[in-house]
């Protein structure tokens, strides 16, 4: 048998593709195996999203009910004292959530990732725990636990700095946001816990014991080695943290009794959101809230993202 | 596996496709139908139907009724959503009068509701019933809906207490009267006068209705800077507020019934159905409580108000609304069983005709051997009306700010510049309703 040793001979060799097609059937398979993906996603997903543009220009009630009026819907949300109020306390609760969730969870993480604690394992379990059991769970406990003179918070408080039994966490308004902080704290930290764990598990020791050589302390080192080894997950974290935040709903919703609480002060952007197209019946208007949070999400990730990647340089 | 062009796993995942989607289909086909189905919100409006629904049934061989209890607030989002998707609808449905509005804020013709005035005028119903009542599930001058109850509102007290302190209820025939003995008798933090909230609208809400007063007018426009309104928040705020306040709030559920327990309230607002929650709730006080009308606002004056409500309505996708009407006419105006019911629940129904059953002078030990249903049933004809509108969530939203800024600002100066505070907090509140209500281009039709 001849070997093909020229080029000509090589390419006369060659199967030739392009006139033989593959069967119909072939050809046809791999759309109908991601039909199914496509069908939903573009039932209940494109649709939807295409749908909500759209609704975002009507004043409507229901599905049925609809007025064009362009883009009405968004001027009077930059007129509504009661979007500025969701829009003021989602971002007080996202900026102390990140501030206190972030460093609890990574203090966590580091005292677990030590050698010398005892059974790490419990404490990690235990304090991932509570992010299990979903925000209504946590917000039923929390708003037991919060109640003026016979609940346990205030109980505590009082045992311990002599706070009054009758503090009203949940319909005093300058309260609500304190009570949902330290509620969500209780709840995320051990999830932030996790991520910071696995972090810290890919630092490399040998960088501990160069910087140990170099006569760091534990502050230098955990500046200078822990830090910048978990900031991939540090961003990551922060990232996901806000856009949670920024989408909070449930914790308010159940701990204040299915509303906004007194004077609005547990109002967050998607309670504003929900309220005016669920109870008021405004889907259009609801879109135009929803859109106007969907931009301001993305605008608030690039910054964060830019803002990394300028602490990087 | 070589008759299935694309592998073994693809026919298995056709395969169970295909029998899933069959089981579901087969199962839809065998779904039970009735004649009728009636969804509530609450399981023992849910119990007493059921009870009442062999008699209706024998008067109506061959039909079928289902009563649904739809958890709480879940029931007003399914019913909503099955307006707007017209699948699942309900025949009947009852609603909470808080959430009556929302029901009402698009074109009349497109409300999920049948158009019930001309049935309740032709039947009589009109006169037989606490026509104030029908005030929430109308719209636009047309009724949407019949409502289940009066809710009259009366003062419980601990009697025991209330004697031991010496208060003689019979004295306290105004709200000036009670505020005076009240700030006599309360000892912040420990014990209070009354159970009012400083951010809470339920108390003051009862005393806006018993003025007269309220979130909107028959004609559905807001109300909350009008003389009542603004008088009453200038009433309340001292109620609550700053060093003579002579009531609090804890919350609900077992707090309300610890604080009740321990005397931490003398007097709170009890409609006839909230008395059987403190029956159930806080056993320990049987015998030791009692009732009395509210104090008026002048000499004179009404001794009632109104708190909570329930209307029920048929469907525009009911096939059968005459057989539907039935089911009304016998759930909500059958003597007998109402009487039965109103053992069970405290509950007065609606219709005058009916309150003449011994059932309601029935003397009760938990409240003192007082006949707690003559006792309402007396007050019930001044009930007054409670106007509704799709907007009273924003409405309500809006009067409880006004109310906190009002409390924060009598804590802080006291009556300094407090009625021209108050004036102007009413009327923003009442702007910001009205500059979301212009917005609805429905709303004025067919007004």
């Amino acid at each position: 048998m001849k070997t093909p040793d020229t080029l000509a001979d090589r390419a006369a060799a060659r199967p030739d593709t392009r006139r033989r097609r593959p069967p119909r059937r072939d050809r046809l398979a791999p759309y109908l195996f991601v039909a199914p993906f496509l069908i939903l996603f573009l039932v209940f997903g494109a649709y939807p999203l295409i749908k909500s543009v759209i609704l975002a220009f009507y004043i409507t009630s229901g599905p049925r009910d609809q007025v064009f009026v362009g883009l009405e819907n968004f001027r009077f949300l930059l007129t509504d004292p009661d979007f500025w109020k969701a829009v003021r306390n989602t971002v007080v609760y996202t900026v102390w959530s990140l501030a206190l969730q972030i460093p609890l969870g990574l203090g966590l993480a580091i005292l677990l990732n030590s050698r010398w604690v005892k059974g790490r394992e419990f404490f990690r379990l235990a304090f991932f725990s509570p992010n299990l059991v979903g925000q209504v769970f946590v917000g039923v406990l929390f708003s037991v636990l919060f109640v003026p003179q016979y609940g346990l918070v205030n109980r505590f408080l009082h045992a311990t700095v002599g706070a009054p039994l009758d503090t009203r966490w949940l319909s005093e308004p300058s309260l609500i946001m304190p009570a949902l902080i330290l509620t969500s704290l209780w709840m995320y930290a051990g999830m932030h816990m996790v991520y910071f764990l696995a972090g810290l598990q890919t630092v490399e020791r040998e960088l501990y014991e160069a910087a140990q050589l170099d006569g760091a302390n534990s502050w230098g080192q955990f500046w200078h080695v822990t830090l910048p080894g978990i900031r991939h997950v540090l961003i990551f974290v922060v990232i996901v943290s806000t856009i949670g935040s920024f989408q909070l709903f449930e914790l308010p919703w159940v701990m204040l009794g299915r509303s906004p609480g007194p004077d609005a002060a547990g109002l967050t952007i998607v309670m504003y959101l929900y309220i005016n197209g669920y109870v008021s019946g405004d889907l259009g208007y609801a879109s135009a809230v929803g859109w106007t949070l969907a931009l301001g999400l993305l605008a608030v990730s690039l910054l964060q993202l830019r803002l990394s990647e300028a602490l990087r340089g | 596996m070589t008759r299935f062009p694309y592998g073994a796993s693809a026919a298995v995942m056709a395969g169970l496709a295909v029998a899933s989607g069959a089981y579901l289909a087969a199962r839809r086909a065998h779904k039970p139908r009735y004649d009728l189905r009636l969804w509530t919100f609450a399981k023992t409006h849910g119990d007493a139907y059921l009870k009442m629904l062999p008699e209706f049934l024998r008067k109506h061989s061959g039909k079928s009724v289902d009563i649904q209890v739809v958890a709480g607030e879940a029931v007003t989002s399914r019913l909503q959503a099955a307006f707007w998707s017209n699948l699942d609808v309900p025949d009947l449905a009852e609603v909470e009068i808080s959430w009556a509005g929302s029901f009402f804020r698009g074109r009349l013709e497109s409300i999920g509701f049948r158009d019930l005035t001309e049935r309740i005028h032709q039947t009589g119903l009109w006169e037989r019933i606490v026509q104030a009542r029908f005030a929430p599930y109308t719209t636009r001058g047309r009724i949407f809906g019949i409502p289940h109850d009066v809710h009259p509102v009366m003062l419980a007290y601990r009697r025991d207490l209330v004697e031991k302190l010496g208060i003689d209820v019979e004295r306290l025939r105004t709200w000036d009267e009670f505020v005076e003995v009240g700030r006599r008798v309360t000892v912040p933090g420990k014990r209070f006068m009354m159970e009012l909230p400083p951010e809470g609208l339920s108390a003051l809400e009862v005393m806006l209705f018993q003025r007269g007063g309220g979130y909107f007018d028959a004609q559905g426009n807001c109300t909350l800077d009008n003389e009542i309104a603004i008088e009453t928040m200038r009433y309340y705020a001292p109620l609550v507020a700053g060093k003579h306040r002579i009531g609090n709030d804890l919350g609900g559920g077992q707090i309300f019934t610890r604080a009740l327990e321990d005397g931490y309230y003398l007097f709170m607002v009890a409609p006839d159905w909230r008395t059987k929650s403190i029956e159930q709730d806080v056993p320990k006080v049987a015998g030791r409580m009692a009732l009395m009308p509210l104090p008026a606002f002048y000499p004179g004056g009404r001794r009632t108000s109104t708190w909570g409500g329930t209307m029920i309505g048929i469907t525009k996708r009911c096939a059968d609304p005459d057989l539907a009407w039935e089911l009304i006419m016998h759930l909500y105006l059958n003597k007998e069983a109402l009487a039965e019911q109103f053992r069970g629940t405290n509950i007065l129904p609606p219709a005058r005709d009916l309150w003449d059953h011994p059932a309601y002078d029935e003397p009760r030990p938990f409240w003192s051997n007082q006949p707690l249903g003559r006792l309402y049933a007396n007050l019930a004809p001044e009930t007054p009306p409670q106007y509704t509108s799709p907007y009273i969530g924003l409405a309500k939203a809006k009067l409880s700010e006004a109310l906190i800024a009002c409390v924060r600002y009598y804590d802080r100066y006291g009556v300094r510049g407090f009625d021209g505070f108050v004036r102007q907090q009413m009327a923003r509140a009442a702007a910001e309703v009205r500059r979301q209500m212009r917005r609805n281009p429905y709303l004025h039709e067919n007004a």
